[in-house]
């Protein structure tokens, strides 16, 4: 990040503020996205989160941090969330919201895991299962500033049926000739698939890569061993760990 | 206090039916176990285990781990609450008492008027001996018969449920007497120095 | 719940909702050196426990807590003594 991309961030109160759903979509068979209308909402960067809260008819209240999936320039806030078994929230995200229900949020949370077409590439992002949202929507951003940051996602999930925005990232790729998608499948792959079978490990992120000489901008999401790995496999290839930015997924209580 | 919007259909999957007077003021009922720590679990071998019991600098007696389960036994069954708003019902403990861990060394009657436990990983926590003898506290090493999860603070935790569950201390290893009291952890930070859930003492101020 | 206990691992960027209660600009984007043994990283990177009680944020090389954060209603509580800076 640059000093001016630092200084210019702008400060403000967080406080909670009312969302409405305007729409569900459905991802993958455990994930969905959410679409919100916020009424004073004043705008984010790709990579950033925000906080919502559930309360109960008796008084209980839940807490959960998402990452917003969608780019700054939708005037809609998207939220994708995966299911978790047993979980408290996310099954009540994921299986009973519907259009016109309401939570509170607020942010956007988060200046740290942020990528925006100002800062430029080339671009190197990796993920596992749900990490995905926040480098989503750096990736949407991207290609609403037409930006031709040369970008790399490397996107690691149990089969194909669980790549979530596959379709989407199939036509951003199909449109623009500087974006490429490595999907590694770890535990199911289709007849003929040709793509890695395997976790991201040290020699895939060797092969499908930005060389550490082109500094790219790093951005890796997932659970807390993916992100430790990468880490560690990148700092080993040879990349300046300055220039890798992570953020771990999980359920912070579920 | 401002009413939140109620998200509707919204409930805690784990909450039961709450039985009056059972539980205290603004705590829900889970039947699960939530895992709370402020560090990475310790992975503590019961080989070379050891607790400490200390005044003044000086040892009163350490326990390995054969010693400490050479010590009386107790089963307790009790209510716990966490300041974060949860309370599980009936958990089931054995340990050694206070009471037991005082006569093992000797003492009639405590020395000094508070304890400072201190755990591997390096929490902290302070509790008046007054809440720990009469049974009222103990180094517990097993849960529900089983021997206590490494996550849920085992080998060995301290156990004082009539407290806010931060003062059952996890991976216990030793206990020090204090002439004053001294805060620990949470209570340096801005939690309540005593910690009763039935007044809601969860925060410095309540 | 979730077997895999190191899955509850989350990091600073969590933390970020509450240390922007206590720090107006965001610490999350600074680098911070641990006091114990002198790595440096992004406050974003750090291993986060102790949530929901508060914010503990640890050093990921040595486990040396550099930041604690606690939110009350009677105010906000942050202790930095395991950190030696914070540069933007």
């Amino acid at each position: 990040m640059t000093a001016i991309e630092t200084a210019a961030v702008p400060v403000r109160r967080l406080e909670w503020q009312l969302a409405e759903v305007r729409e569900i979509v459905v991802e993958t068979s455990r994930v969905k996205s959410i679409i919100l209308h916020v009424t004073s909402w004043q705008g984010h960067r790709p990579g950033q989160h925000l906080d919502i809260r559930l309360t109960a008819e008796n008084g209980y209240q839940a807490q959960r941090s998402y990452s917003i999936a969608s780019p700054p320039e939708e005037e809609l806030l998207t939220l994708t969330v995966e299911e978790i078994a047993n979980g408290e929230v996310s099954p009540y995200l994921v299986g009973d919201l519907r259009a016109g229900d309401q939570f509170e949020l607020r942010g956007p949370i988060g200046g740290y895991f942020v990528w925006t077409a100002a800062i430029g590439g080339p671009l190197y992002l990796i993920a596992g299962g749900s990490g995905i949202v926040p480098l989503m929507a750096m990736l949407r951003h991207r290609e609403r500033r037409n930006s031709r940051a040369p970008a790399l996602l490397l996107y690691s999930s149990r089969s194909l049926k669980d790549v979530v925005y596959r379709e989407e990232l199939d036509a951003m790729t199909r449109r623009d000739p500087d974006l490429r998608v490595v999907n590694t499948l770890t535990r199911n792959q289709p007849d003929g698939w040709r793509g890695p079978r395997r976790r991201i490990d040290k020699a895939l992120l060797g092969v499908e890569c930005f060389p550490p000489e082109q500094k790219p901008k790093i951005f890796v999401c997932g659970s807390t061993p993916l992100v430790e790995d990468v880490s560690r496999f990148l700092v080993e290839l040879g990349h300046d760990p300055f220039t890798i930015k992570t953020e771990r997924f999980g359920p912070s209580g579920v | 206090m401002q009413e939140a919007p109620i998200s509707r259909g919204f409930r805690s999957r784990r909450q039961e039916q709450t039985p009056k007077n059972r539980v205290p003021p603004g705590q829900y009922v889970t039947t699960d176990f939530p895992i709370l720590s402020a560090g990475p679990t310790p992975q503590i071998k019961v080989e070379s285990w050891n607790l400490a019991f200390q005044l003044d600098g000086s040892l009163l007696g350490k326990w390995s781990w054969v010693e400490f389960e050479a010590l009386p036994q107790t089963t307790i069954k009790k209510d716990i609450h966490c300041v974060t708003k949860w309370s599980k019902l009936d958990t089931s403990w054995q340990g050694v008492t206070f009471d037991d861990l005082m006569k093992a060394v000797g003492l009639a009657k405590p020395p000094q008027a508070y304890i400072m436990a201190h755990c591997d990983g390096g929490y902290t926590t302070n509790v008046p001996v007054a809440d720990l003898v009469g049974g009222q506290g103990m180094i517990a090493t097993r849960y529900d018969g089983l021997p206590i999860l490494p996550a849920h603070g085992g080998p060995a935790r301290l156990l004082v449920p009539h407290l806010y569950f931060w003062k059952s201390a996890k991976w216990v290893r030793r206990l020090r007497f204090m002439e004053k009291d001294e805060r620990g952890f949470w209570e340096s930070l801005g939690y309540h120095n005593y910690g009763d859930p039935w007044k809601e003492q969860r925060y410095d101020g309540d | 719940m979730t077997e895999n206990v190191s899955d509850l691992v989350l990091d600073g960027n969590a933390a970020a909702g509450l240390l922007q209660e206590i720090f107006v600009p965001d610490i999350t984007i600074a680098q911070i050196q641990c006091e114990a043994c002198g790595s440096t990283g992004g406050v974003g990177s750090l291993r986060l426990y102790a949530a929901p009680m508060g914010a503990v944020l640890r050093c990921n090389n040595c486990d040396g807590i550099l930041i604690r954060a606690v939110h009350t209603p009677y105010g906000r509580w942050l202790e930095m003594r395991g950190a030696r800076y914070l540069r933007y």
